[in-house]
């Protein structure tokens, strides 16, 4: 019994039948699995439209390791990748005995967001119902069918390769040139690139029947679901709330000993409501749990602002939607800037802002840089492996950086993609040059002495284009904060030596400064159209978590916010804030809450600590 | 006006259109459930753009699944959500109910009668028929012990409007018998609701649907995650708790700040003995009370259970299960006896219930166990078996209703006689009664609603593929001649519903008769529908 053999001592692999050839694109989902003493579950909970296409993003890029790991004719670096894949998967086995590999996830959707994905998967699936066996009446049936969504070339091509790798174990092949799948890559990049509407369009993942769930019912377009007020009764009407507890627990109850849980939210909308009643029953229900929560948004959510009562509604929905979320999350980081393509964080890169499909690949990026660290083999206390260095757990994640004197809950994501190659004295400054905050409305140069941070660099290159070892990236950062003129009180390194692979349907939105492996190149390639899957294979990656007073703007604003338009006597929103079910109490110990916040971020906090 | 004036984007619908499209969108609503009513309706297969199939004969299921996007349809179809709630049942027929008032409404204002003229009748024909309705119904009485015959009958009524007959029956006495085990609790503390909840509806996904059985106890879906453990137990003590047996890292030794790593192991080895110690605890228990008989021990744990401590418990011949459901917790007490603990300290013998057979079954990778064999069952579960999900997922639907059918009767203690025979009756008394004490034109406002209650026994007929004139007027002349009859829906006769056992709920008709004229009413009073662009329907 696969789902028994927990014992400390059992360290020997699982036999699993593998594939002898592998699939190009889906990568292969059954891999061997070894049961470790320490490996500690998480539970990756996606709510929202813009959180599902990070999602879709993220799980591809392990897919992508996934395979490549398996594929012995691959960069050894992809096979020593001394990641722990069963800290996010699952392994679970089918009513016909057939074994799979999934996410261990649950994903809140709007009704219709899956596109051409059917919520239970195809894994479990048994042959599909004939339209004719109604078992359950024996009158007259009438069948009503929505026009089926199309499969785009990519999913067609998913399925086709699937079908003749089936084939092809059974000894027959199908000749197909290695040029025509080129000229067919080549298609499938230019059509996702066009032609993305679900998340589902470019996911290559097979999910678990109890991993999507569609928020149905609510009878409006997914555009009107896009404010905390909406949201509110979402959860608790018509047993939803209970279904998606219910799903969760399914993956909670397996688990031997779960870490925590992983949160991407979207708190733009409706959706923030959704996620912040699922937060509060997990702090109710698995109360020594820690939840790490990303609060994502896309640019496109951001803009088209037209009249002043608009932007009151979104900022107090903006100030609720945090206060909820934070307050139930043991570290929250928001991501998502307004201007992402502009900003600094997409120098290397060429993104359209309107397009969820390209910002979500930037923001799936870091993110899944900055989860590495839980998801590395420990190798023991003191020593260090050749591959990887620094595992911590969530809740050491969440204690490191939000757990030191001030409890700051609150904190910034920034990323360099790539990151730039390490060595040589010329350079040492651009590394830190180029982590850029991902992380709306915080201040740049800011001095803190108290500030904390978790650097995570892997796939880091030299100059030489070799790819450095763990310990040659160790002196670099420490040489670095070593001449820095700002330093932090305590940064935490983690380094992998494997870097972020690019899948093919992650979206050509690379600059021509960028090589093959994501190094950084003097002379830009000729043509001005911007590279993809098919040009680059793979970047080093460094993120950083930090806990610093530059987020004082983003908790000044919020508290601002509500104060100006709720708080206030005849506040304009006080009305609106009403409507959403907020009795004035529990305004105030909102308030009171993001004061709280504020202060502990203040230089000289016990000062300019106000009563209001 | 004002809003023009501000807006000058915004589309004005002038009264008569509004009024309209009001009508409109209720008869469009009321055409697509329509087909649903009654044992000879159409079951509906939802067959989604991915290809996901929903079954649904349930009109409440229907309407979710739809995506409205007209906002009087959207009011009228919440309405019909709101019914479902509060009673259970009559979603279809509220909404048919709606859509046939617009209906004979238009007929009224083509003719250039005002609407709040019709909305006065309506209100007077809405008291009147509510009065009507408590002279009409059938009291039960309800004494120490619930008539199961009666609660068979209108269990039955419901379920064979959603699935096939001899299923429908099968289930009857499954829904009966369950909330009968329950309702003994309710008779004798009867300040408490009948909590349906603590009847569990779990599913497998396996054989045919008539497989679908009571469980007098409790089945969980989830099993035991060591191998050691028993897979099969008689005569078992039962634990239900709320205690965590995992190790926690507490919050304050975070990893990194050991300075060396013999002191982090001391402090894990430290904080792992605290949770062993709970666990002795426990087997401690188990010794006391199985020693010197052969009778099996059995945890249910709300919290996590580590494998360490899994295995000091299969070592000590304890089965035990983590993550239960919370609800799952009170079912069991209800079950098995005993009481739920939430910390070690209050472990006694006298808080352990009791079953005499536990044991698990395996279906892929989804486990179950089964709690069976127990002392006194008020709390049992109704185990659904079907060949995929679609099916199962309707059948969950139609015991939800058949329950809250069986529950509805006991706390109303009265049914009302069913097949059209309320609707018929009442009509006639609207017209040959009520109508001559009113005055002046509101008196067609009582006949517009006398004759929209008759869109139950017509749907019935069109359904059945009866002629619907033929049917209404051999009805009508039985109720004249003063017998309370409906329809015979294989012949077209008219029949004695007490007779035949066709008993509706009497908390569902009276919510129908309530909502309905209510929703209509303000459907009618609209002046003018202005549409500004989509932040209209916002609150602001």
């Amino acid at each position: 019994m696969l789902q028994d053999s927990f014992q400390a001592t059992s360290r020997q692999p699982i036999c699993f039948q593998v594939y002898p050839i592998t699939i190009r694109i889906r990568r292969i989902t059954l891999v061997p699995v070894y049961w470790l003493a320490a490996m500690r579950e998480i539970v990756t909970v996606q709510v929202g439209g813009f959180a599902n296409f990070i999602g879709s993003h993220f799980w591809n890029f392990q897919d992508e390791l996934l395979g490549l790991a398996s594929d012995p004719n691959n960069d050894p670096v992809f096979r020593n990748q001394c990641l722990n894949m069963d800290v996010l998967y699952r392994t679970g086995e089918t009513q016909q005995g057939v074994l799979t590999y999934t996410p261990r996830l649950v994903s809140v959707g709007f009704q219709g967001s899956l596109g051409s994905m059917s919520s239970r998967g195809v894994l479990y699936n048994e042959s599909s119902p004939g339209p004719s066996d109604v078992v359950t009446w024996s009158g007259s049936v009438s069948t009503h069918a929505s026009a089926p969504h199309k499969k785009n070339l990519f999913l067609q091509r998913l399925y086709e390769e699937e079908q003749e790798s089936f084939s092809m174990i059974n000894g027959t092949s199908s000749g197909k040139s290695d040029s025509q799948r080129e000229i067919q890559d080549k298609g499938i990049v230019e059509l996702l690139d066009n032609h993305v509407e679900f998340w589902t369009d470019f996911s290559k993942v097979h999910y678990h029947p109890q991993s999507l769930y569609e928020l149905g019912g609510l009878w409006m377009d997914p555009q009107d679901f896009d404010n905390y007020g909406i949201g509110k009764d979402a959860f608790s009407e018509g047993f939803r709330g209970e279904e998606i507890c219910e799903r969760l627990r399914f993956f909670v109850e397996e688990s031997d000993h779960i870490q925590g849980f992983q949160f991407v939210v979207d708190d733009s909308g409706g959706f923030s409501a959704v996620a912040a009643d699922l937060l509060e029953n997990i702090a109710d229900e698995y109360a020594n749990t820690p939840v790490l929560l990303f609060a994502v948004r896309s640019p496109s959510s951001q803009m088209n602002l037209r009249s002043r009562k608009q932007t009151i509604f979104r900022e107090l929905h903006d100030t609720v939607s945090f206060s909820r979320l934070a307050s139930f999350s043991k570290l929250i980081v928001p991501v998502g800037l307004p201007f992402l393509s502009e900003s600094k964080a997409s120098t290397f890169l060429r993104i359209e802002n309107e397009k969820p499909y390209h910002c979500s690949a930037v923001y799936a990026a870091a993110l899944h840089s900055a989860t590495l660290p839980y998801r590395m083999e420990p190798v023991g206390p003191t020593a260090d492996s050749f591959d990887v260095s620094g595992a911590v757990d969530i809740n050491g994640f969440v204690q490191m950086l939000a757990g030191q004197a001030r409890q700051n809950t609150v904190a910034i994501l920034d990323a360099a993609m790539p990151a730039p190659a390490l060595n040589g004295k010329q350079h040492e400054q651009s590394l830190l040059g180029n982590l850029q905050p991902l992380t709306p409305e915080v201040s740049e140069d800011v001095e803190d002495l108290q500030a904390v941070e978790s650097m995570i660099i892997h796939g880091a290159l030299r100059s030489d284009g070799r790819r450095a070892s763990i310990s040659e990236v160790k002196e670099t950062v420490n040489a670095i904060y070593g001449h820095a003129i700002t330093r932090p009180m305590f940064c935490h390194l983690s380094v992998a030596r494997c870097p972020l692979p690019i899948p093919l349907p992650y979206p050509s939105i690379f600059g021509n400064l960028v090589g093959q492996y994501g190094e950084l190149l003097n002379s830009p390639f000729v043509g001005s159209s911007p590279r993809g899957s098919l040009e680059v294979h793979s970047i080093p990656m460094a993120v950083r978590l930090r806990s610093s007073s530059a987020i004082l703007p983003f908790l000044e604003n919020r508290l601002g916010n509500l104060r100006r338009y709720g708080l206030q006597r005849g506040a304009l929103g006080a009305e609106l804030l009403r409507n959403w079910g907020f009795a004035d109490d529990e305004l105030y110990d909102m308030g009171e809450m993001l004061s709280k916040m504020v202060s502990t971020m203040k230089p000289h906090s016990e000062i300019s600590s106000d009563s209001d | 006006m004002s809003l023009r004036v501000l807006n000058p984007n915004a589309e004005v619908l002038n009264k008569s259109a509004a009024l309209h499209m009001n009508i409109n969108a209720a008869k469009g609503l009321q055409d697509v459930l329509k087909t649903n009513l009654g044992p000879k309706g159409t079951i509906k297969m939802l067959v989604g753009g991915a290809g996901d199939i929903k079954l649904t004969k349930d009109g409440n299921t229907l309407l979710k699944e739809m995506q409205i996007q007209n906002p009087t349809a959207i009011m009228i179809a919440r309405t019909a959500v709101a019914q479902d709630d509060i009673s259970g049942d009559g979603t279809t027929s509220t909404v048919i109910f709606i859509g046939e008032l617009m209906k004979q409404s238009e007929r009224c204002i083509d003719e250039g009668m005002h609407p709040r003229v019709l909305v006065d009748g309506f209100e007077i024909a809405k008291r009147a028929t509510l009065q009507f309705l408590e002279k009409f119904k059938t009291p039960v009485v309800m004494g120490d012990e619930p008539d199961k015959e009666i609660l068979k009958m209108v269990a039955r009524t419901t379920l064979r409007t959603k699935l096939y007959e001899s299923l429908a029956d099968q289930l009857t006495d499954i829904v009966v018998n369950a909330v009968s085990a329950l309702s003994v609790l309710c008779i004798r503390k009867p300040e408490e609701a009948i909590d349906l909840f603590m009847v569990e509806l779990m599913h497998m996904r396996h054989k045919f649907d008539v497989d679908t059985r009571l469980v007098e106890g409790l089945v969980l879906d989830h099993g035991s995650r060591h191998p050691d453990m028993k897979r099969r137990a008689e005569n078992c003590y039962i634990l239900t708790c709320n205690v965590s047996l995992e190790y926690e890292k507490s919050e304050v030794n975070a990893g990194f700040f050991y300075s060396n790593a013999e002191q982090r192991e001391a402090m894990v080895a430290a904080e792992r003995r605290q949770v062993d110690e709970k666990v002795r605890r426990i087997i401690e228990l188990k010794n006391k009370v199985c020693s010197g008989n052969d009778n099996n021990f059995v945890v249910i744990n709300q919290k996590g259970i580590d494998p360490p401590s899994l295995d000091l418990l299969a070592r000590a011949g304890i089965i035990a299960l983590r993550r239960a459901k919370r609800r799952n917790m009170e079912r069991l007490v209800l079950a098995c006896g005993g009481e739920a603990v939430n910390s070690v300290d209050d472990l006694t013998p006298g808080c352990l219930g009791w079953a005499g057979l536990v044991y698990e079954h395996v279906l892929g990778e989804e486990k179950y166990t089964f709690v069976e064999n127990v002392k006194n069952p008020h709390s049992c579960t109704i185990l659904i078996k079907g060949p995929n999900d679609h099916t199962i997922a309707q059948i969950k639907d139609a015991v939800r209703d058949g329950l809250r059918a069986v529950k509805n009767t006991i706390e109303d203690e009265a049914v009302v006689l069913g097949a059209g025979a309320f609707e018929v009756a009442a009509r006639q008394y609207l017209v040959n009664e009520v109508k001559k004490t009113v005055e002046g034109r509101a008196q067609l406002g009582v006949e517009a609603f006398a004759d929209a209650l008759l869109v139950v026994p017509k749907t019935l007929a069109e359904n059945a593929g009866l002629d619907t004139q033929d049917v209404i007027i051999a009805l009508k002349g039985e109720h004249d001649r003063g017998n309370i009859v409906g329809l015979n829906q294989h012949s077209g006769d008219p029949i004695d519903p007490l007779m035949e056992g066709i008993f509706d709920n009497y908390s569902v008709k009276r919510q129908i008769i309530n909502s309905g004229p209510v929703i209509a009413s303000q459907l009618l009073l609209v002046d003018e529908v202005i549409r500004a662009g989509r932040n209209m329907r916002k609150p602001t």
